[in-house]
């Protein structure tokens, strides 16, 4: 797999955060990422790969620098931003079970106003959408209704239905099994590479995910970016043990690398 | 005609049909012929003969200013719920979480036991809702930057505060009798309201509030997702909460200030709609306001017709809500996740 240097989406230059100025989550994290991209932010558990993406939502104020299409983020309004960033959150945990097609349909708010409604073409959107993800049927089911794999597939509706080009995914796959886990991350991959979108940003703490389905990684461990490339370059059973404290072994095969742990029982 | 329009119809036409039925209940014994001919007699002068004279002074200065002073702080409690219960993610709050409840009987009490007569009641208890929900306002901004969980705590707050603050105006309270009125404007009671400058007032408030609230009830889906979503969406949640807050409390402190404390209605109608026409806020809002204001006439004919004597609203709301409220528990799956 070869990355293509052109069109940075994004540039993230030395970012830092601290979480009530005294924790630090973030120190010194620089990378960019190109159209046609699909990028992984992996690391274990604290890693501050969330705080990353809250970063990149504008939720939090960092120190350093991120540019979206070449405009700082913090010079765009988070209207736009919402037209250009569309974000699946990691859980979604609604009081109300509403209908799958209106949830969906709450992906249009950017395009709006406080006081407007959405409008039949919108629909006919968001029906269109829930197709091509193949999910369709559920769209008069409530949320309530559906699996965890399906509600993921409908999170992510609801961020293609923004029209952002940008995909930002909180660990897509956290809590699924690993058909469903296969089929959300082969549906990322493909809205990449069918330019759905020009590039999905996704959070994962599984390697072995990571490998098979990302163009890039962003390795991270304590809020400290310890490599960046491609997963060949970054997946080192060196830098695995850096970060997980596990070894690795990296087996070859085609194309792509596979990861699996040494020895389970030094686990 | 499908099953949802009927109902939704059914819903809306509640209203006047509830109205126009209401002018028919009462102790006076009146001829349905006569009280429509009245109504119209105002409404279309010269369409009909002239009604009774007795019966015409009873359905204007009586019967109608209290249905419609019951259907104005109906709607204004039920829309009040809705919008709150989704804004703040809480299927169990009513109005009564913004302070404003307690402030104005705070308020009410002062000037029940304290002050002449000549001091309006409503003023008083206006003015110390508003100054309750000033409190929640400011407490919550300052202390937890708008967020869902400190506008709720600080609501709690004030009204454990201004609770204390009513018990200590009822210890204090040097006459019986004072103290006796008091009890009852705390029970709730429509008649209090039922005076057309008084509807004027209200209408004039809860109106433009609730017709706000209902352009707003798409918004009203964004702001039920957590902040994170929300902001991700480009809304600003904690404006926006906020925004839809001062309209919820300047509605039930209008309400309240007028009428007494109401129960129930500001929990109970919304859940019943959304039993009804689903969880949508779209449709949810609208027709909160509609059966809000059903709710409360059929309540006020209740709390007139049942016995010789005029029973407190607050106590019939909640003799009705709650067995009500147990019956929607056994069908809230389908609603609440």
């Amino acid at each position: 797999m070869e990355i293509k240097k052109e069109n940075p989406i994004i540039k993230v230059k030395d970012l830092s955060y601290a979480y009530d100025g005294k924790i630090i989550a973030l120190k010194g994290i620089s990378f960019t990422i190109s159209k046609g991209e699909v990028v992984s932010i992996l690391g274990p558990n604290g890693a501050g790969k969330t705080t990353l993406l809250k970063c990149l939502l504008k939720i939090l104020k960092p120190r350093g620098a991120i540019y979206i299409n070449g405009k700082e983020l913090w010079r765009i309004t988070s209207k736009e931003l919402a037209k250009s960033i569309g974000y699946v959150p990691q859980r979604h945990h609604s009081i109300f079970a509403y209908k799958v097609i209106d949830f969906v349909l709450m992906g249009r708010a950017p395009h709006h106003n406080i006081f407007s409604l959405p409008s039949k073409d919108e629909y006919e959107k968001a029906f269109k959408i829930l197709e091509i993800l193949g999910i369709k049927d559920l769209a008069d089911r409530t949320i309530a209704e559906v699996s965890g794999g399906q509600l993921q597939l409908i999170l992510i509706a609801r961020a293609l239905i923004q029209e952002a080009k940008i995909l930002l995914l909180d660990e897509p796959t956290a809590h699924l099994d690993i058909a469903n886990e296969l089929k959300v991350l082969s549906i990322v991959r493909n809205l990449v590479k069918k330019k759905m979108v020009d590039t999905a940003i996704m959070a994962l703490h599984d390697p072995i995910m990571a490998t098979l389905f990302s163009d890039k990684i962003v390795l991270m461990d304590k809020g400290i970016m310890v490599a960046q490339g491609r997963p060949e370059q970054v997946l080192t059973p060196e830098n695995l043990y850096k970060v997980y404290g596990i070894e690795f072994d990296i087996i070859r095969r085609g194309n792509g690398i596979f990861v699996v742990p040494k020895d389970v029982s030094k686990v | 005609m499908s099953r949802s329009l009927l109902i939704k119809s059914l819903i809306i036409f509640s209203l006047p049909l509830s109205i126009i039925l209401s002018t028919l209940l009462g102790r006076y014994p009146t001829n349905p012929i006569h009280v429509f001919e009245s109504i119209l007699s105002v409404l279309v002068p010269g369409s009909v003969g002239s009604p009774p004279e007795a019966l015409h002074r009873i359905i204007w200065l009586y019967r109608l200013p209290r249905i419609i002073a019951a259907s104005l702080v109906g709607m204004a409690l039920a829309t009040s719920g809705a919008a709150l219960q989704a804004m703040l993610r809480n299927p169990l709050v009513s109005p009564h979480i913004l302070g404003v409840t307690s402030g104005a009987a705070f308020g009410a009490a002062i000037a029940l036991a304290f002050l002449p007569g000549y001091v309006p009641i409503e003023l008083m208890a206006m003015t110390f809702a508003l100054i309750a929900f000033l409190l929640v306002f400011t407490i919550a901004w300052g202390w937890g930057k708008g967020s869902i969980i400190s506008l709720v705590l600080s609501g709690v707050i004030v009204n454990a505060l201004f609770s204390a603050a009513l018990s200590l105006a009822k210890f204090l309270t040097p006459d019986p009798h004072r103290l006796a009125s008091i009890t009852f404007w705390l029970m709730g009671d429509i008649g209090q309201a039922a005076k057309w400058s008084d509807i004027y007032r209200m209408a004039l408030i809860i109106i433009p509030c609730s017709i706000i609230v209902v352009l707003l009830r798409w918004r009203l889906n964004i702001l039920s997702l957590s902040d994170e979503e929300a902001r991700a969406l480009g809304v600003n949640p904690t404006v926006e909460r906020s925004f839809c807050a001062m309209l919820c409390a300047l509605m039930t402190a209008t309400a309240v200030s007028y009428a007494g404390i109401i129960g129930w209605v500001g929990l109970l109608v919304p859940h019943i709609i959304r039993l009804a026409v689903g969880t949508d806020n779209r449709h949810v809002i609208p027709f909160t306001v509609f059966f809000g204001g059903t709710y409360m006439v059929l309540a006020d004919d209740l709390a007139r017709c049942l016995t010789s004597e005029v029973i407190p609203i607050g106590i019939l709301t909640t003799l009705m809500g709650a067995p009500l409220f147990i019956y929607l528990l056994r069908k809230a799956g389908r609603v609440w996740r």
